[in-house]
Parts: C-alpha cells; structure tokens; sequence
C-alpha cells in the first residue's frame, strides 16, 4: 500500500521534473539569420495589369505543395465581366485561372471585364486566428497569418471564419504527408520571404500585376505603389484591415 | 484547523499538482514562446525549401539566353515562368531538367485575344496570326522581336 506520505513525495518529484521539462530556452527571434521585428510586409496587386494567365497559380501550387487538381487554392484569379444592359457582373474562375480563361462572351456584348487575383489577405485583425480552439494558426511579428500543420486538428473553424475564402483544407491524398487533414492557406511564401525571396507568384507574374515590398524598409518600392495610386481593399466593412491592396477595381469586387 | 479542512486542501493541491504536470506534457515545449502558438512551427516554415530560383542565377549558366532576353519584349517574363520551378534544376542541371514548352497553345496562354485582358497588352488571333505554324519557328521566345526562331 501506498502511504499518504510516499505519494506527496512522488507527486513533489513529479511537479519538479515537469518544471525542468516546461522552462523554455527563451528566444527573441525565430532564427539567427532573420529579425522579424524589422520587417513588415504588403502585397499590392494592380489589376488593371492582370492578363489572366494563370502562371501565378501554377507557380503557388508547385511552390508550396498544394495539390493540382481543382478546388485547393492558396492564390488564384477570378474574372469579372460586366454585359451590356446588366447590373450585375458575371464572376467566375475556371480552375482558378490555372489553365487561364477560355473566352465566353463576343467582345461587342461586354461592357467591362477584368481580372482580379485573390490571395490571403494577411489581415491585421485575422479572425480566422481569433476562432482557433488550439492555438495552431496565428499571426507573426512581420505580419503573415500562418498554420501549424502539426498542431491543427482539422476542425474547420478557421475556414468557416475566413471572409476571403482563403483558407481550404488540405486533402488527405495530397503530397505533403505531414498536411493532410489540415488547414492550408497562402502565407506569402514565409519560407522565400525570410530568406530575401519574392513569393512565387510575384516571381511568376509576367506583367508586375503582383508586388510585394516591405513597408520597413523605406527604399522598398511598394511605398510608390502605395502613394501613388488609388488603394482599396477587399471587403473594409468586415474590419479585418486587410494587407493586401489593390489597384483598379470596383466595388463589386469582394 | 479541523481534519477534515486539511483533507479538502490536501485533495485541492494534489488535484492542481497533477493538472499542472499533465499539463507541462502535453504542452510542446516552445508552445508560447512568441505568444499563443508553438514558436517551433515557425521555424518549421522557414525551413520549407524554395522551388523557384531567380532569373540573376540562370545568368550563371545560361548568359547567352540570359543577354538575349533581359534586352528583349519578355524580360519582365521570368525565365521559371515558362520553364517551371527550377531551384532544384541550378543545383544539379543534368539530373533534374527544366521543362521547356514550345506549343502553340502555351504562348497562347499569355497572347491569345482576350476582351477581359487589358487592351494594350499585345494579343493576337491564335486561329490565323502564324498559319498555324510553331510561334518559336518565327518568334525567338527568349527575345521575341527577334525572329528566325532558336
Ligand atoms: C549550374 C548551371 C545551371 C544553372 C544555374 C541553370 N542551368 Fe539550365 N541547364 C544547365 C545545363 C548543363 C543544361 C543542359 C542539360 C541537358 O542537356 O540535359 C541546362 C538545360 C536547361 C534547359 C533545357 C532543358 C531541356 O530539356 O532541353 C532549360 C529550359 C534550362 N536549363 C533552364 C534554366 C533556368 C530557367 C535556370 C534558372 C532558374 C537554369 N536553367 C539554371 C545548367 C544550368
Ligand atoms: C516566354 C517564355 C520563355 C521565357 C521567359 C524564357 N524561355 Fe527559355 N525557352 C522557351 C521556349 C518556348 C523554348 C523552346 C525553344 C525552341 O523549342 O526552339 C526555350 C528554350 C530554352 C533553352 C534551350 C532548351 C532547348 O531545348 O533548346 C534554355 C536553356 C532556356 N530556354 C533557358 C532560358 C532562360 C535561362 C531564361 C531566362 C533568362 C528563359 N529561358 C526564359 C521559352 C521561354
Ligand atoms: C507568361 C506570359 C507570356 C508568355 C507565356 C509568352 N509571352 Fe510574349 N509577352 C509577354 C509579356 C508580358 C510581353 C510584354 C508586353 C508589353 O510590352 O506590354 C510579351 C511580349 C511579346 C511580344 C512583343 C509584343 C509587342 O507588341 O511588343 C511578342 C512578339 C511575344 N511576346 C511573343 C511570344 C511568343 C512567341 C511566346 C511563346 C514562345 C510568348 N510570347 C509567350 C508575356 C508572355
Ligand atoms: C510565320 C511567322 C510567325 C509565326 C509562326 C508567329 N508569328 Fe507572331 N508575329 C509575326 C510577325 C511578322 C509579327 C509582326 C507583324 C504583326 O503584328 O503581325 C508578329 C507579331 C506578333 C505579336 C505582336 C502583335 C502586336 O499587336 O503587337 C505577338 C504578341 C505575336 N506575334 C505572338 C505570336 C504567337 C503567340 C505565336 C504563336 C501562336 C506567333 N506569334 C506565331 C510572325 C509570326
């Protein structure tokens, strides 16, 4: 039998091993190479420059493991066409824009048409981040909205939360093993972007319809971008300050 | 103090002690490290390897290419942007291969006429503009205002 004083002596050993486990090697930044407290980045896409061709897409999905059949998506390309005589735009998005955008309509029916690439907006207020039961997705000090595919449980709040719709699951016969079941979402190439890299589909872009720039750094040219046009940014009523601005589009574009 | 308050405080304490060190295990180490998350997973993420290269480092193998097309109509097309991701192509070019497209359809991607592309983008009509023939056979992809092809 155990006595009541043999148990108060293990349970103290116990308490103070766990003790020695939990003290955490406290660390400033993440790595030696990378201070994040000195960067801050934003994305500008100008639409009135998109062609629609999809490279951006492909470049994304075979960057960062994203399977390549339809419906999993961390960036892709909706077009807007509006029809003479309708209020309302015709939005679609074959693919994503993977395979580019077969034409639909006689150029003499159309009123105005565009692309508009979509990403994760990075928010500064995420709520995707707020919903989370377990901690798995947060927000870095350079601002990027990332996921913990090792701790996500799959519970699909997240995607649920998100008014972009830039979060999916990732499926459980896609490549990455350690993925699978778990929330993806763009995060701006956080693995090129830490090492001085443009994300692959700024890279990809052909026509500088994407730019990315850090907003610390004062020589950056993302602050011409910012100053010199007219910035808007997807759905401002829903107060998740988006980091992702664009140029050229109307109000219909959600 | 009454035997049976130390009972109640003994069975508090020994209940908070055991929470505490379920909690010290199933908690990862780096978890709150930054703030509410595992500070790991972003090491986990930056470590991720790229699979674009950049244009500067095709310069080092292929300057030829790389002369033609940075004075050329495409020298805002990156060179991965036709040839595919190719970070694992520059560190070992014979056994990994960069792709190379040369169909119709593949420029067309890009030049096909399209109402919703910005008008002064050069576009043409796939169905007549070349009598069907490969674009690379006039067009030297690398500088397409060169012509005479590869
Ligand atoms: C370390 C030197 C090196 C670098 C850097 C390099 N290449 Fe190459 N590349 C080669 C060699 C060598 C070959 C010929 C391989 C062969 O014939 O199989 C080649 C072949 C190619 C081909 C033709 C493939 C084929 O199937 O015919 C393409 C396209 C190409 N490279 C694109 C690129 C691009 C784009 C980059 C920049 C991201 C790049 N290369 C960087 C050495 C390099
Ligand atoms: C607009 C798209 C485009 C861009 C941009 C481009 N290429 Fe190419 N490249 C092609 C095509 C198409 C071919 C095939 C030409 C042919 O078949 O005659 C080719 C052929 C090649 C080849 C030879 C392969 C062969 O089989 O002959 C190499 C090497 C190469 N490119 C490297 C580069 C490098 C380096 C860059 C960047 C400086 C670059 N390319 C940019 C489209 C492109
Ligand atoms: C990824 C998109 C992309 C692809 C693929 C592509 N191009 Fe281009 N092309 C461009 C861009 C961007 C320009 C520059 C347009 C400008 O100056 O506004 C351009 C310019 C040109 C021009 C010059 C047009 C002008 O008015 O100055 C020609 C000709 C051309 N491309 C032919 C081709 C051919 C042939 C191929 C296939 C080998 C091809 N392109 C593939 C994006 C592309
Ligand atoms: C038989 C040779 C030939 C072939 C094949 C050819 N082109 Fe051209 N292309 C020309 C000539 C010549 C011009 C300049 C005169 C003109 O605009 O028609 C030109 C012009 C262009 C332009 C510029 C048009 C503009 O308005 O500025 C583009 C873009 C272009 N070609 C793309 C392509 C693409 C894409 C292909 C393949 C689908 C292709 N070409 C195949 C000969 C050719």
């Amino acid at each position: 039998m155990i006595t009541r004083r043999k148990f108060l002596k293990a349970l103290g050993l116990l308490s103070a091993t766990a003790a020695g486990v939990s003290a955490k090697t406290s660390r400033a930044e993440p790595t030696e190479y990378y201070d994040w407290s000195k960067h801050y980045y934003s994305f500008v896409v100008d639409s009135t420059k998109c062609i629609g061709c999809g490279r951006c897409v492909r470049a994304c999905k075979l960057e960062n493991e994203v399977p390549l059949e339809p419906f999993f998506f961390r960036t892709w390309v909706e077009r807007y066409i509006w029809l003479k005589g309708e209020e309302e735009p015709y939005v679609d998005s074959p693919n994503g824009g993977f395979e580019g955008f077969p034409v639909i309509y006689d150029e003499k029916a159309i009123r105005k048409s565009y692309f508009v690439p979509k990403l994760c907006n990075q928010c500064d207020r995420p709520p995707c981040v707020q919903v989370c039961p377990v901690g798995a997705t947060y927000k870095t000090e350079d601002g990027v909205v990332l996921v913990d595919e090792k701790y996500c449980i799959g519970c699909r709040y997240c995607i649920q939360a998100c008014p972009y719709g830039a979060r999916y699951l990732y499926p459980f016969n896609g490549p990455r093993k350690s993925r699978r079941g778990t929330a993806d979402k763009c995060t701006w190439c956080y693995h090129r972007i830490t090492k001085g890299l443009k994300p692959a589909c700024v890279e990809a872009c052909p026509v500088g319809a994407r730019k990315f720039g850090d907003l610390k750094d004062p020589n950056d040219e993302i602050h011409k971008l910012l100053d010199e046009n007219r910035i808007s940014v997807l759905k401002p009523e829903q107060g998740t300050k988006p980091k992702v601005f664009y140029i050229g589009i109307d109000t219909e574009v959600r | 103090m009454r035997k049976i308050h130390i009972r109640v405080a003994m069975v508090y304490i020994t209940a908070a002690i055991l929470f505490l060190i379920i909690r010290s295990f199933v908690v990862p180490p780096t978890f709150g490290e930054y703030d509410w998350y595992r500070g790991d997973s972003v090491r986990e993420i930056m470590e991720l390897p790229p699979q674009h290269a950049n244009a500067t480092v095709c310069k080092d193998c292929h300057s030829e290419r790389y002369d033609l097309w940075s004075g050329g109509a495409h020298s805002t097309v990156s060179c991965e942007s036709c040839h595919g991701p190719s970070y694992s192509h520059t560190k070992d070019p014979i056994i990994v291969s960069a792709n190379v497209d040369n169909s119709r359809e593949f420029c067309g991607l890009c030049h096909a006429q399209n109402p919703s592309r910005p008008a002064d983008f050069p576009q043409i009509d796939m169905d007549t503009h070349g009598n069907g023939n490969l674009c690379v056979v006039c067009h030297n992809p690398h500088s397409p205002w060169v012509f005479g092809g590869e």
